[in-house]
């Protein structure tokens, strides 16, 4: 892999590419001012649907069972995702139609890389998250309950309607953690399936398997973060375990949906090269060398700042135990580096070239590559 | 004047034990000093609630009888100024999610009111909050910023939570800016049983002071509840705890259940806010005892949080070391 360590001068270059043609690809932001901003807690019983996946234990108490964690929650008391909450001993989501994040994206960003490429996704995001990744980027979202941020209203059919407007491919379900939104995406990914607009689901893969088997009769794709390999790393910077992280990928593999890995790489915690190698061999074992895996670099913020940023050597050393494990498509992020672009796994030739967020398909033919004719795993 | 070893030993030894006594009288315990605190327990029919609430004068004339016997002053208005200061701002946090059954009675908490004006506190330096102004409303208070102020972290501008997360151990959290911006603070709780947490009284209380309290009921809660306490905003200007047991939530709780709730007829108080959860633990293993429950220990959620915050030196979990007076 060759790495694009570049110079100040070529530095400058960039932003100034990233300046102007950001805006154009990444910068469509409904905004969030226009009409029906609220603070969430302005009327937010509009918000409240009775929730998919729980049981009632008697006494007014209720087990979540949409995620791993199964939350056992008594009335007027909310799960550890903050969003849904028993009342009189009936479990509610309170974030249906309430997004508080709504931007058109390249799904690059996601990122997804085989799955309709340079294409705009109609990204969304409730409050919310089952977990508490100390590292998170979007903390301010993630880790706030539906009240304490700024919401709009947008229910799913005018999600499908929006994401048509701003000429995007797909809706995706992304930022915080979708599962926590389980029936405000379930419905969009229904609408789209029906409308054409597929919908992508950008998760944790914490949740349990019931739902996610449901989620996939009408999701396009999923991203999975693989937080890393280890059920100390998931309990000490994620609150979360392990195992149903691998199990959700193995529900994706048997269902048969396209689905990517993304691993974000933070020095000391989870990059040996030992746990990179066990977990690439356990995803070409497990899952198939065609699965995409992505190393993302770290950068400090939220709980997680006495750690710099990973360095670039990192994500190299990772990227070439992925290839030497077997995985086909391993691809480095957040940051420029040629390991950014697809190369066909038949002839090696490049097929898709990437700089930043700017995308040309030049090797490829439809799904293949026009080189060597080679079907490309992914949905083109 | 120069001081030989011998009269500085004497200096020294003399200035421990009186700061020890000082503190004693008290019920503090300030990191390493005083080895015992004390609860006051005060009973009276005159603190059965009436109509979801207790009469104000029968509430202020039994806590300040109990403030008495905590700062050893001859009289209710010394007691106050003992604890209070004019000038100080004091934030007085009730727990109000269950509604009127169950929740910080306004009798109680206008007397803790009442008090801390006798103690020169100016009305507007008095802030009894909680997380959103509907809890408050349907508690029954009244939301006002005139005089005493009334409100919810939410009537706050942005959310009302800072945007600086604070880490606490295993705490990482954004505090109500209420907390911030206040001197000292009363947390004024309700006597009752957590579904998760054992119990919910005085430290529980402050999870109501954070933007995510959903992210800390695993294990019983514990740490968490004492790693937040142990931040310097709460444990640096927590003064006083009164707990409303008027009513008292023996099981199922935090929401009102009134299969299992129980006329209690009391109010604990104590400046060591460990001390008092303790002892308000008790009344509830005798209070389910009584009801043929499962101790909270054999129920799997037994307060441990209790003992870690007693490992921070946030007070005293050990009963040996607790003085319970009884009025």
């Amino acid at each position: 892999m060759k790495d694009k360590r570049l110079s100040r001068r070529c530095f400058i270059k960039q932003g100034l590419v990233a300046g102007t043609l950001g805006p154009a690809l990444m910068g469509r932001v409904m905004p969030v001012s226009s009409g029906s901003e609220s603070r969430g807690n302005d009327n937010p019983e509009r918000h409240i649907r009775e929730a998919r996946y729980y049981e009632k234990i008697g006494e007014k108490k209720i087990v979540c069972k949409l995620c791993p964690h199964e939350c056992r929650i008594a009335d007027l008391e909310r799960g550890t995702c903050g969003v849904r909450e028993n009342r009189n001993g009936t479990y509610y989501t309170m974030v249906y139609g309430n997004p508080c994040s709504v931007h058109v994206d390249p799904i690059e960003k996601k990122p997804i890389f085989h799955y309709y490429p340079a294409t705009r996704a109609f990204s969304i995001a409730t409050a919310g998250c089952n977990f508490v990744c100390r590292f998170c980027q979007n903390w301010e979202i993630s880790q706030k309950r539906p009240e304490q941020v700024k919401t709009i209203d947008l229910y799913p059919a005018d999600v499908i309607k929006a994401a048509r407007r701003y000429d995007c491919h797909t809706v995706a379900h992304t930022y915080t953690e979708p599962v926590i939104f389980f029936e405000y995406m379930l419905d969009c990914a229904i609408q789209g399936h029906k409308q054409h607009i597929p919908n992508v689901m950008i998760s944790n893969g914490y949740i349990q398997e019931k739902p996610i088997r449901e989620l996939c009769q009408y999701l396009g794709a999923v991203k999975i973060d693989l937080k890393a390999f280890t059920d100390k790393f998931y309990r000490e910077q994620c609150s979360g375990t392990l195992k149903p992280v691998l199990d959700c990928l193995l529900v994706l593999k048997d269902e048969g949906i396209w689905f990517e890995i993304v691993v974000l790489i933070i020095p000391t915690l989870n990059d040996s090269p030992q746990e990179i190698r066990q977990m690439t061999r356990w995803i070409v074992k497990e899952l198939g060398a065609d699965v995409p895996v992505h190393f993302s670099r770290y950068y400090p913020t939220f709980m997680l700042k006495n750690i710099p940023p990973t360095p670039p050597g990192l994500l190299d050393r990772a990227w070439k135990i992925a290839r030497e494990s077997g995985v086909q498509y391993a691809y480095v992020g957040n940051l420029l580096s040629d390991a950014s672009n697809t190369y066909c796994h038949s002839c090696g030739k490049l097929l898709i070239e990437r700089y930043g967020f700017n995308i040309s398909l030049k090797g490829m033919n439809k799904n293949k590559c026009k080189y060597c004719g080679e079907k490309i795993p992914g949905v083109f | 004047m120069k001081t030989n070893r011998r009269a500085f030993t004497k200096t020294l030894m003399a200035t421990t034990v009186g700061a020890a006594t000082g503190l004693l009288s008290t019920g503090r315990l300030p990191g390493d000093g005083p080895d015992e605190s004390v609860v006051v327990l005060a009973r009276s029919r005159e603190l059965i609630r009436v109509g979801h609430d207790i009469r104000r004068e029968n509430a202020g004339r039994v806590l300040n009888e109990a403030l008495k016997r905590i700062t050893g002053k001859s009289s209710a208005a010394l007691a106050w100024k003992h604890l209070f200061s004019p000038g100080e701002r004091v934030g007085i946090k009730l727990s109000c999610l269950p509604g009127k059954p169950m929740s910080s009675s306004p009798g109680l908490v206008m007397s803790i009111a009442q008090g801390l004006i006798s103690a020169g506190i100016q009305p507007d330096n008095i802030f009894i909050w909680e997380r959103t102004d509907r809890e408050l409303e349907q508690a029954g208070y009244k939301i006002s910023r005139k005089g005493i102020n009334v409100f919810g972290t939410d009537h706050l501008s942005n959310g009302g939570y800072s945007d600086r997360i604070e880490i606490s151990r295993s705490v990482g959290t954004c505090f109500s800016r209420i907390v911030e911006s206040v001197d000292v603070m009363i947390s004024v709780p309700v006597l009752k049983d957590h579904d998760i947490a054992g119990v919910s009284i005085g430290l529980k209380n402050f999870y109501g002071a954070i933007h995510n309290p959903n992210k800390f009921h695993t294990h019983n809660c514990n740490p968490y509840v004492a790693d937040l306490c142990a931040h310097p905003l709460i444990k640096n200007k927590l003064r006083l705890t009164v707990c409303d047991a008027s009513r008292v939530q023996v099981h199922n709780g935090p929401a009102f259940y009134p299969k299992y709730a129980r006329d209690y007829g009391g109010i604990l108080v104590s400046t060591d806010p460990v001390a008092l959860d303790y002892i308000g633990w008790q009344i509830i293993e005798k209070e389910r005892k009584a009801l043929k429950l499962k101790t909270l220990k054999a129920s799997g959620r037994e307060p441990l949080y209790l003992f870690s915050a007693m490992k921070l030196k946030l007070g005293q979990a050990r009963e040996s070391h607790i003085r319970l007076i009884e009025i």
